[in-house]
């Protein structure tokens, strides 16, 4: 007797949400918990900190909130088109969706390219703090000074992206206890931090003791729309990932209300930390650009590796390892970002199909992940070889790519919801005003950030052939993305053609 | 009947449909081919959110089943599913309770270098806690012919019986000759007395495990010789079309499998597929 073979979906994928996540498994503290982590604050302050103020001084804290805004416009175009078309792709399908091929191909370009970015960067601040925890915890300075040999860097800095990959290629995840412990972990060091540095301002042992003055809040009171622009860019870059919490859906307990509500906490904790710690830091060390100060060129590219000692004394341990820890989570999950859309990209033969492969035995994107992994170590590699500053550099450079990705993101939704933006008061705001509004500020900065950066003395002050080399980073990854396009548009035109999308 | 196969799209896999073939060949049994795809765990939130990925996956695993059906004989019913769990191996365990399954069948590698097994993690997992017996597939298992010998072997500790039990109504029910492997001789070295000791040990425990037996051909028995277990595996002759069953260990929880590490011995010298059964099995009737 035989039948007809036939492939059955079985029952349980109903108890499941569209992203292949357990329906109804996250509670209120779990999605902010998520929220926070995929925002990794002790991370982001470390790396961006140090840039900002570079730029606005002491008007820190009145970027950090101003940074929120178009982040926040731009999320909730997100989440119109997240609920409207959800797909893998997300950039790269909704913006070919709005406006056509060419210009949703560089939009899936501009995020896989942030995601990139980002890895390299976290890796190199991963590895940072490894070899000053080294340092900490034998009490010998020089294992930390082990970190600025280059070949050395380099290498350590190609294991870590390595084991990153392999860990996500094999499929593995970070739990929810380990999340729960990681992020714990982070907000209870960053607080350290920052009552340890109010005690030393209210003792008098600070390095530049500074009186917190309102003045600090007032965005307006920047000197120029320049500095203005790069602080704005960079602070986006500490709110990428807030919006996690927003497109989240069945997997909560109650998808009606847990994402706005996780939302918004998340944010307020973020705000929170953000501006404790940003007041802490500027009162501790001041601006000045000299030893321990703010706005010491030495100390930007990750400022806690050098105030945390001063600061937090033998316990300074405890904020290498938060921020380790929290790099190193962070590497592994952001791996699975830009494999996943180079996946969709190649899925729909917008590039090369062999993208599109999956591991049968980990059911993981194997192509792309490794893909994702050369491209990181590459960018590291070169970036490293000619940047004097290459961890600023690389922030100052992914700051750029987000405001592009995201700001075709965000006027991708309003093109593509143009009929029915008009037809009531929510659709008017959440998919034609706010979306607009945010897309047009991320593109201005963007612009300007990449007109300034041109100077050979933006940024970290590294410079290719007389111009800026945070304008070659973010310039020359858009280029590259043009002429890939170019050589996929000859090799496979379907695409192209839109018979595919 | 039902056999649960551990699929994957890999030679592993292609080895487990190759091997629950040959069995279900000797008997009337139906096929289900399950493919795990890992169920993601939200706090490894994924930032930029995406959602589409799992469409695009489960299109893949639909391919990949279709794939593994086809190596399916039309003589021979055959279902496939699509699963999501954490763990692989917990997942096919659930399956194979879920569905009454008399059995789950896995390819034991993807490419053992040097030895014909060598375990993957998913086959390891199962052979250390499957409530149902637990048929692995060797490295490269090409062979969809029915099963010609069934082979067990069998040792002095408690369980013994129960196995006997197992073997001797296997045997039986699917009209196959039975060969009984005493493995009493690898624990004291080689001499002859003990191998004579363990003839007659296998010998009394047949008779033991009762009447039962007595419609079918006499079981062979044979005593299991070699310094080491390798070389006694190596020296006993293997059909092609055989299939070892062997107990769990002393150390496995009332009816699970637990490999002992004598059967993983065993295993990693045999060139024949094995199944491993539970602890206090008690076999379905057809």
């Amino acid at each position: 007797m035989s039948t007809a073979p036939k492939t059955v979906q079985s029952k349980e994928t109903s108890s499941l949400s569209e992203k292949g996540l357990k329906a109804g498994s996250v509670g209120l503290i779990g999605a902010v918990v998520i929220g926070v982590s995929c925002i990794a604050p002790a991370y982001t302050l470390t790396a961006a900190l140090g840039p900002t103020v570079s730029e606005v001084g002491v008007h820190l804290p009145a970027i950090f909130l101003v940074g929120f805004i178009p982040m926040l416009l731009v999320a909730l175009g997100y989440r119109e088109l997240n609920n409207a078309m959800p797909d893998a792709g997300t950039s790269f399908t909704w913006a070919t969706r709005a406006f056509g091929p060419w210009i949703g191909w560089m939009g899936g370009w501009g995020l896989i390219a942030a995601t990139i970015i980002v890895l390299s960067n976290l890796a190199a601040v991963a590895v940072d703090f490894f070899y000053l925890m080294l340092a900490q915890i034998f009490s010998n300075p020089e294992l930390g000074e082990l970190s600025k040999i280059l070949p050395l860097n380099i290498a350590t800095t190609l294991v870590f992206i390595a084991l990153a990959c392999w860990i996500s290629y094999r499929g593995m995840e970070t739990t929810k206890g380990v999340q729960y412990v990681l992020v714990a972990f982070q907000l209870l060091v960053l607080g350290w931090f920052a009552v340890s540095a109010f005690v030393h301002v209210s003792n008098g042992t600070a390095f530049d003791a500074t009186a917190i003055s309102p003045d600090w809040f007032n965005p307006f009171a920047v000197d120029s729309f320049s500095s203005f622009a790069a602080g704005v860019s960079l602070s986006i870059f500490i709110y990428w990932g807030w919006d996690v919490t927003l497109t989240m859906n069945e997997e909560t307990k109650n998808p009606e209300k847990t994402p706005g509500r996780a939302a918004t906490i998340t944010v307020l904790v973020i705000v929170i930390i953000y501006m404790t710690v940003a007041l802490a830091t500027l009162s501790f060390a001041g601006v000045g650009e000299t030893g321990l100060g703010a706005g010491n060129p030495e100390n930007q590219s990750s400022i806690f590796a050098v105030l945390a000692g001063p600061v937090m004394g033998p316990f300074a341990i405890l904020m290498s390892l938060a921020i380790l820890s929290s790099s190193a989570a962070s590497l592994q999950s952001t791996f699975v970002s830009p494999a996943r859309t180079m996946l969709a990209m190649g899925h729909y033969r917008a590039i090369s199909p062999k993208f599109g492969k999956i591991s049968p035995t980990y059911k993981s994107p194997s192509f792309a992940t490794i893909a994702a992994a050369i491209a990181a170590a590459g960018f590291y590699v070169i970036t490293r070889t000619v940047s004097e500053n290459a961890l600023w550099d690389t922030i100052t450079a992914l700051g750029m790519m987000i405001c592009f990705y995201y700001g075709i993101t965000a006027l991708a939704c309003v093109w593509f919801f143009r009929a029915s933006a008009f037809s009531s008061a929510r659709a008017f705001f959440f998919k034609f005003l706010a979306p607009l509004l945010g897309g047009v500020i991320l593109l201005v900065m963007f612009v300007k950030t990449a007109m300034d950066s041109m100077d050979p003395e933006y940024g970290s002050g590294s410079s290719v052939g007389g111009v800026g080399l945070v304008f070659v980073l973010g310039m020359g990854v858009i280029l590259l993305g043009v002429v890939v396009m170019l050589v996929m548009y000859r090799l496979r035109p379907e695409f192209f053609k839109g018979k595919v999308l | 009947m039902r056999y649960v196969v551990g699929y994957t799209a890999n030679a592993r896999g292609h080895d487990a449909v190759h091997l629950a073939v040959a069995m279900a060949r000797n008997h009337d049994v139906s096929l289900d081919l399950v493919l795990v795809i890992p169920e993601d765990s939200p706090f490894n939130a994924v930032y930029p959110p995406e959602t589409g990925y799992n469409d695009i996956l489960n299109e893949q695993a639909q391919r990949w089943l279709d794939e593994g059906l086809a190596l399916v004989p039309a003589d021979i019913t055959a279902r496939a599913h699509i699963r999501r769990g954490d763990s692989e191996a917990q997942t096919l365990i659930d399956v194979a309770v879920e569905m009454d399954a008399a059995a789950l069948v896995i390819g034991a590698t993807n490419g053992g270098l040097f030895k014909r097994f060598t375990i993957g993690s998913v086959a390891s997992s199962l052979l250390h806690s499957s409530p149902v017996p637990v048929a692995l597939a060797p490295h490269g298992y090409q062979r969809t012919e029915p099963i010609t010998r069934l082979s067990c072997g069998f040792g002095t500790r408690p369980g013994a019986d129960e196995l006997l039990d197992v073997a001797v109504e296997s045997a039986r029910d699917r009209g196959l000759p039975l060969r009984l492997v005493s493995l009493l001789a690898l624990d004291g070295g080689n001499s002859p007395g003990l191998a004579d000791a363990a003839w007659v040990h296998a010998a009394d425990r047949l008779a033991a495990v009762g009447g039962s037996a007595a419609e079918t051909p006499e079981p062979e028995i044979v005593v299991a010789q070699g310094r080491t277990i390798e070389e006694a595996v190596d020296r006993l002759d293997w059909e092609d079309g055989e299939i070892l069953l062997i107990g769990s260990s002393r150390l496995a929880q009332h009816r699970a499998t637990f490999l002992g590490s004598t059967a993983n011995r065993i295993l990693r010298a045999l060139p024949v597929p094995m199944i491993v059964v539970p602890r206090d099995y008690t076999r379905q009737s057809s």
